[in-house]
């Protein structure tokens, strides 16, 4: 991975710090997670260690505040998040606009409804992205897009690094021709181009569209790298003394893997895993486009919806604005993961927090 | 060496058995795969390709079967154009390969330029500026960056068509000059909109290998020498630094070979990628599976010969 051209040596932080507010995001959640672990009534260790785990990503938080790519990012994916769950309550307020501007709706536009103002309709107050084929409000659409749009994301990179992670771990821990024979697999998953292998696995795996054949064909596509990353990380704590220690006071290989190197190698893979989202973003729409995708009668996408656009040539009858907002919103969306990517990248990575 | 070598051929016999696994296991019933699912097909045609591909044997038979074929670039007959895959296959690779050629070469070459002029003035305008642009670019699908570039300079500004190779007859034989200006009349959006993307992937990487490789002490000793820094950079820093770029080039042909496709689809130029998309929908599966492999074996060679590369660049990959 990338460092990004900040400056991280802390002193550009510290020194545009302001005086604190009266809360802050960082504050309100500790003080909310001391009150959830004083009544959770735990028993001693457990709640000392969920106290270190909480400094630990206290101190991650105050790294990353300093970081001006990451916070744009999460301020960016903040706006979309926003969107995907309260999208019924977007679409209200934009009707309040066209209200207040004079033109009120007939009613706040369902993404799957004809709302009978007839088909492919430019942009006006009542409709401000237009209509498409099926008199749906584009708009509706595209801002109901953000739930799928980003849930496929997420959860294709889940699946995605939980199979990298026990590839890597397993291969790592194992060594010998185990893993020689998963690295060999993981080499043909690297090398595939992923739209190659993808569009064949959509083809061919029985069913019909649906998202979770999506998110199945992502997920199985994208973990090679995961893997590697992984492997690479056990390979160096394999070697280090306290899990020779750990072996030594006779600790088991999956106590070892449990305790001691997965936890090690999770901070790693989650700052490669915000990199994957985008990845699996971009994928989603990209499949969508080719109408492998998810059933657009049934689910609403940005990938969907660009399908739809293109394939009832939105370019050629000049309704840009069906193309370019959704097209917009993937980049946007993208952008905000690759950002906080490189920034936890960073924190992670000591070798360019130095730098 | 030979150990990459082998690594290779291990890699491609998976890719081998994955095909196998893929359009003859697991659809449950290969003959779907290979014979088109049309009553006016003749029992003789029918009898005949399951003797040729063994389809009433056991599957290691088939297994067996399935590889001598494959070396004989034998993938059965397409079901929507009715001949052998193969016919049809390499005029499409033809135009991939232009297509990704000319935007690979482009997108190295402006790449590394960024790069280099980023890490030369690293902290500056141009080089936050370049990063910002690129990843921008990086972050749009390649489609949409596609239509996006029909709609500014197709139909708004008029500059190139909209789609499409070659009116002639989609050939390239005879090869005049008016068809070689008319082919990069119609390459330039394709190709444009395939290097924009992958501009940041390149630049990135060359401007930290290339800050990385400044800080080496021969860059002092030639700095002590009395070198202009121009003369440092091209003869001493970049050379170096463009090492990392052989493997990423390997590395991000996987990523432009998706990236084809998106755009052979949106400007309707008839490569492979173009073609396979067109055989989902067909459900051409005897196309599909070719398609499938040959592309993953061009980018298998594609990887050993960067590997290779590299070691000839880089003795030190030798002994790692």
């Amino acid at each position: 991975m990338v460092a990004a051209p900040q400056r991280t040596d802390g002193s550009a932080g510290t020194r545009r710090r302001r005086p604190s507010h009266s809360w802050s995001a960082g504050r309100l959640l500790g003080g909310l997670g001391s009150r959830l672990l004083d009544a959770m009534n735990l028993s001693e260790p457990t709640r000392e260690k969920l106290k270190l785990a909480r400094k630990k990503v206290s101190e991650v938080w105050r790294i990353f505040k300093a970081n001006r790519l990451g916070m744009t990012g999460t301020l960016m994916l903040l706006f979309f998040t926003v969107m995907a769950v309260f999208a019924a309550q977007f679409v209200v307020a934009f009707s309040w606009i066209s209200s207040a501007a004079g033109h009120p709706w007939a009613e706040a536009y369902d993404p799957f409804e004809s709302t009978g103002d007839g088909v492919l309709q430019d942009p006006s107050w009542e409709h401000w992205m237009g209509t498409d084929h099926l008199q749906r409000d584009v708009l509706c659409r595209t801002v109901f897009g953000t739930r799928v749009s980003l849930l496929i994301g997420l959860v294709a990179t889940a699946v995605s690094m939980g199979m990298g992670t026990l590839v890597g771990l397993f291969s790592g821990y194992w060594g010998g021709w185990k893993d020689e024979l998963l690295m060999r697999i993981t080499d043909v998953f690297l090398v595939l181009p992923w739209l190659v292998l993808m569009i064949v696995l959509a083809t061919l795996l029985p069913g019909g569209p649906s998202v979770l054949k999506v998110i199945f064909v992502i997920g199985v596509t994208g973990w090679s790298s995961t893997a590697r990353i992984v492997r690479a990380q056990v390979l160096s704590l394999k070697e280090r003394t306290f899990i020779e220690r750990a072996r030594a006071i006779g600790s088991d290989d999956r106590h070892i893997i449990r305790r001691h190197i997965f936890p090690n190698v999770f901070p790693l893979v989650f700052a490669n895993s915000i990199l994957t989202v985008a990845i699996s973003i971009l994928s989603e729409s990209t499949l969508s486009f080719i109408a492998l995708g998810p059933p657009p009668t049934e689910v609403v996408t940005w990938g969907n919806i660009l399908y739809d656009a293109y394939s009832r040539n939105a370019i050629f009858n000049g309704q840009y604005v069906w193309i370019v907002v959704p097209g917009l919103c993937i980049v946007f969306v993208v952008l905000s993961f690759t950002f906080i990517g490189y920034a936890l990248d960073e924190i992670f990575n000591p070798k360019l927090r130095k730098r | 060496m030979g150990r990459r070598l082998l690594n290779a051929l291990v890699t491609l016999f998976l890719v081998l058995i994955l095909n196998f696994f893929l359009f003859r296991v697991m659809p449950g019933n290969p003959i779907r795969m290979l014979i088109p699912q049309d009553p006016s097909i003749g029992q003789d045609y029918i009898d005949e390709q399951i003797a040729k591909f063994g389809l009433d044997q056991p599957l290691y038979v088939q297994f067996f079967t399935y590889l001598k074929n494959t070396f004989m670039l034998e993938f059965g007959d397409s079901f929507h154009y009715k001949e052998p895959v193969m016919n049809i296959i390499t005029d499409q690779l033809t135009w991939t390969l232009i297509l990704v050629g000319t935007s690979s070469i482009l997108m190295i070459v402006i790449g590394m330029a960024v790069g280099i002029i980023a890490a030369w003035k690293h902290g500056g305008m141009f080089d936050s500026g370049s990063l910002a642009f690129s990843l921008f670019f990086y972050a749009m699908p390649t489609f949409w960056l596609s239509m996006m570039l029909v709609v500014v300079f197709a139909l708004e500004l008029n500059l190139f068509p909209e789609g499409g190779q070659l009116p002639i007859g989609d050939k390239l034989t005879p090869f005049t000059f008016d068809t070689f200006t008319d082919l990069l009349y119609h390459l330039a959006l394709p190709a444009a909109s395939l290097t924009i993307g992958s501009i940041a992937a390149f630049s990135i990487i060359m401007r930290g290998s290339l800050i990385d490789v400044m800080t080496e002490e021969y860059i002092t000793t030639a700095r002590a020498k009395g070198l202009s820094e121009g003369m440092v950079l091209k003869d001493h820093a970049v050379p170096n630094a463009m090492l990392p770029m052989v493997t990423l080039i390997a590395m991000d042909l996987a990523f432009v070979v998706g990236g084809a496709f998106q755009t052979e689809i949106v400007f309707n130029y008839k490569g492979i990628g173009w073609a396979t998309v067109q055989a989902t929908y067909q459900k051409d599966y005897p196309f599909l599976q070719a398609a499938f492999l040959i592309i993953a074996i061009a980018v298998i060679i594609a990887n050993l010969v960067a590997d290779l590369m590299l070691i000839y660049l880089d003795p030190r990959v030798k002994m790692g």
